[in-house]
């Protein structure tokens, strides 16, 4: 089986995603759009408070409320603001509605644990790692030993589209609909809590609205709707209200990060301590999603070479809503505490802070990616971008990341029709970016046809099996699975056309551009395909065929431009250039789409974003998008993608952790170059700004 | 910045109505609602007071105008324009997402001016001709500025596309020649959480140099 790397689209590809038309005129049907004849709605009692035991119910009420089926109390107690301790299943929104607001639940509210400062195991207590003193040896060997505190806030993944299930339970089989990263793991769920056999579950995801990392399985959604379903015989609908969704379906563990580092005047560093602690839940061990993450954990050390490093890690538990994985879980938050850490040491020793990072990168590609990002943002020249009268001053700043590509495991089934349309199935969910026109550009241009004649199925736990979407290994995974049922069904065609040709076998003959050809010979594709006997031919596959190969490192670095306002300590980011290597590109428009997506969720998270907790009694005092803020059309800067050195001689690499790793330390960095004082917390707002001036005058 | 959240325009915004229901003054616009205008227990029918009609808590039937075909929906005097038009027309381009006109993501036409149709009740909509990203293609037609959203790939998930489009349409009605900063001044009121903002901006300054206003 030969591989024309011609064929393999590349970078020309610049065609909008293959789904954009059902985007654009409201057609796409996501979990939440579908209301179904006689459906239930149903949905969890939360608890109000951190720490909090429930006082008296008005659950006789609740009950009586016409249209409701069904109030339960399971749980006495909350352990988090948005803890579940109960449900209602009603007949309609509102009845469902008017039975939450008459149960009327009075908590006793106790003292939560609610500052990760204040419950952590203070730096002196914390046990030593088993390295200790191969790293106090390092330090003490040290010309130099820099020390400083970093702290990341907890981030909600405030996904538009919420958590959900609806499920139609029909007694020997059901139909559910579920806004998820895993298509499979949901149905598998579902089919366990109703009783049934997984293929006697139709699931349905062909549309996702947005997932970050906290959408696998069925989850607490799926199990209340298939209860729900399965007790009174009808569909039932559990959509989470936005309060939910940033109180009990994940977040990203807010962090401390202590770094204690030794070096040498000449720049290398020798080693040092880093201790971490992370955000958890309130159980004492970090609730774990089935894509992984969950944790409190930090990746710090990382990307530098920082020498013989003793890491010691802490999860503390707190009265708040548990981790889950978001994007590139635990590296941007390590990359801010880095990326300022680099900058700190390089001012201790009077070297220029992009030199350093020359000098200790750990990766050739990153250190190209370096030079050339050093020249686009104009790094040079940026002591002559403050001319020392304006209030305003700009600063220039680095980010690193990258991300170790594996790829999930799957199948892709093509079925090519007599009539010359190829349909192209895969059981994976695209949540937006971009799988569906990723395996259809594919199969496509590896036969040469146009759009039109194609047709991609995604998102159904029915279609061939695909990967869980997590960890970025659904594009890395299946691409070259494409690559392999397209020549599948590329070799089947030839033997229609040499059978047709009457010769032996189809040695010699080729497809190019939807056209078969052998010496003087010709077959259109429409002409060879009605050549079948069958309605079509189908072909599937779970192999690779080695075309998954290295490099899978996936490497980013980010520069960026910041304007500081040092009057009133607002930010305003101007540019950022975001180099990315992506393996084999194969679209445009979804790479470059991705990579400024990935970019503006990192200065979201570094400058605005926040879950902010009531201090005295647990509760989330920001559970709504006007007050937890993101990043809107206001805050975007000019963002330069640069896909580094398309390379046709290796695997699609996938992108939804590694552009975001770099932007928050690019831009902390950047803001502490401008105001010449570092923001060590994150998010950088206003008054941090103003304090760390403030700090630097004194 | 010019997204209007349904409060004002349509006379009576939720919380008035409220108040009204339960015996404050309110609103000041007459809306007629002759199947609705129900009394409450022990009250002569139909109770109209300052200029506002009560409705009867158990709801009833109103008919809407919505891409320019009536139809008649049962909703209650709390049902929102976005409950309405989703749960019973399967018009379910608008999404729910934050509730509360803080997101954009809901956004639909009122007479023209873009409303969050999660701020507007159902029975101020009465009369007034609602418009839905569905309503926006024509005879098949997608309108300019949604096949500026094609044409740059303008989304990535899109649940927040829908309201883009529609904002962005009444956006380049109310100014026809935006520059990049009055694009994004424009569409402040919407959010995208993938943040697939730049190649949002680039359809809409596209569309808006193709003059299609």
């Amino acid at each position: 089986m030969s591989y024309r790397d011609d064929n393999r689209v590349a970078l020309e590809n610049n065609a909008p995603r293959i789904d954009i038309v059902e985007k654009v005129n409201g057609a796409a049907k996501y979990t939440t759009d579908y209301y179904l004849p006689k459906m239930l709605w149903a949905a969890y009692i939360p608890s109000d408070f951190g720490d909090a035991r429930v006082r008296s119910s008005n659950i006789s009420a609740a009950r009586e409320v016409k249209g409701v089926l069904e109030v339960e109390l399971e749980k006495d107690a909350g352990r988090y603001h948005g803890d579940r301790i109960g449900h209602v299943c009603a007949e309609s929104r509102k009845a469902l509605e008017e039975a939450l607001t008459v149960l009327d639940i009075k908590f006793e509210a106790r003292w939560p644990r609610t500052r990760l400062e204040d419950e952590r195991v203070p730096l002196a207590e914390m046990e030593k790692a088993e390295n200790d003193a191969a790293a106090q040896k390092a330090l003490d060997e040290s010309e130099v030993v820099v020390e400083a505190e970093y702290q990341t806030q907890v981030q909600t993944h405030c996904a538009l589209e919420p958590h959900g299930a609806i499920v139609d339970f029909r007694g020997e089989s059901a139909v559910a609909y579920g806004s998820t990263q895993s298509c499979g793991s949901f149905r598998d769920d579902l089919a366990r809590e109703l009783g049934l056999r997984p293929d006697q579950v139709e699931f349905h995801c062909e549309y996702v609205g947005g997932g970050f990392g906290a959408k696998f399985g069925a989850d607490n959604e799926g199990r209340l709707a298939a209860q729900m379903s399965k007790k009174f015989g009808r569909p039932c609908r559990v959509i989470r209200t936005r309060k939910e969704e940033h109180l009990d379906t994940g977040n990203r563990p807010g962090s401390i990060q202590h770094m204690r580092i030794g070096l040498m005047r000449d720049g290398k560093m020798r080693g040092g301590k880093i201790t971490t602690w992370g955000s958890i839940g309130p159980t004492g061990i970090g609730q774990r999603s089935a894509g992984g993450g969950g944790g409190g954990g930090v990746r710090n050390p990382s990307r530098y070479n920082f020498g013989t490093v003793a890491v010691v890690h802490q999860d503390v538990g707190l009265n708040a809503g548990f981790p889950r994985a978001f994007r590139a879980p635990g590296h941007p938050q390590a990359m801010f505490a880095i990326e300022l850490m680099m900058d700190h040491m390089a001012a201790q020793i009077g070297t220029d802070p992009l030199e350093f990072r020359l000098l200790n990168e750990t990766s050739d590609v990153r250190r190209a990616m370096l030079k050339v990002g050093a020249e686009k943002i104009g790094w040079a020249n940026r002591k002559s971008l403050n001319d020392g009268k304006s209030v305003i001053k700009r600063g220039i700043g680095i980010g690193a990341g990258d991300w170790g590509n594996r790829g999930g495991g799957g199948s892709i089934r093509i079925n090519v029709y007599r009539n010359g349309t190829v349909e192209v199935a895969s059981g994976a969910q695209d949540m937006g970016q971009g799988y569906r026109t990723l395996i259809g550009d594919i199969v496509r241009t590896h036969f040469g046809l146009p759009r039109e004649q194609l047709v991609v199925k995604v998102g159904r736990a029915d279609y061939p099996p695909g990967p869980a979407s997590g960890g970025s290994v659904t594009s890395r995974g299946m691409a070259p699975r494409a690559f392999v049922a397209a020549q599948m069904a590329v070799d089947a065609l030839r033997g229609l056309v040499a059978k047709e040709w009457q010769l032996e076998d189809a040695r010699g003959i080729t497809l190019e551009d939807g056209v078969f050809k052998r010496e003087d010979k010709t077959m259109e594709w429409a002409k060879a395909c009605r050549l079948m006997t069958n309605d079509h031919l189908s072909f599937a596959t779970d192999q690779d065929g080695g075309l998954m190969k290295p490099p899978t490192g996936s490497e980013a670095v980010q520069f960026a431009d910041v304007s500081v306002d040092t009057e009133t300590g607002i930010i305003k980011v101007n540019k950022v250039i975001a180099l990315q290597n992506v393996g084999l590109p194969v679209n445009r428009n979804t790479i470059e789409n991705q990579i400024t997506g990935g970019v503006i969720q990192g200065i979201s998270f570094a400058l605005y974003e926040e879950r902010i907790l009531n201090r005295q009694t647990g509760a989330m005092v920001n559970p709504v998008m006007d007050q937890y803020k993101i990043a809107g059309p206001v805050d975007v800067p000019e963002i330069i993608p640069i896909i580094w050195r398309e390379d046709r001689e290796v695997s699609v690499n996938s992108l939804g952790e590694p552009p975001t790793v770099p932007t928050a330390g690019a831009i902390a960095t950047a803001v502490a170059s401008a105001i010449g004082a570092q923001v060590r917390s994150m998010p950088l707002t206003p008054d941090k700004v103003l304090a760390a001036l403030a700090a630097k005058a004194s | 910045m010019h997204q209007d959240n349904g409060s004002k325009s349509a006379g009576v915004s939720r919380r008035q109505f409220l108040q009204g229901a339960s015996g404050a003054a309110a609103g000041s616009v007459l809306v007629t609602l002759p199947q609705l205008a129900g009394a409450q227990e022990g009250e002569a029918a139909p109770a109209v007071r300052s200029g506002l009609t009560r409705y009867a808590a158990s709801g009833g039937n109103i008919t809407l105008t919505v891409n320019d075909r009536p139809a008649q929906i049962t909703v209650t005097p709390d049902t929102t324009l976005l409950e309405a038009v989703r749960e019973s027309l399967n018009l379910t381009g608008a999404k729910e997402v934050c509730g509360r006109g803080a997101c954009g993501a809901c956004t639909m036409l009122v007479d023209s001016r873009s409303v969050c149709s999660c701020m507007m009740l159902a029975i101020d909509a009465v009369g007034k001709r609602i418009t839905t990203v569905e309503g926006l293609v024509k005879d098949g037609q997608l309108d300019p500025v949604q096949q500026a959203f094609v044409d740059h790939d303008a989304c990535q998930c899109g649940y927040c596309i829908p309201g883009f489009v529609v904002r962005s349409r009444a956006l380049l009605d109310e100014t026809p020649s935006p520059n990049r900063e009055a694009i994004k001044n424009g569409l402040c009121g919407n959010i995208c959480r993938c943040a697939a903002y730049i190649r949002i901006f680039d359809a809409v300054e596209a569309a808006a140099k193709g003059g299609q206003a």
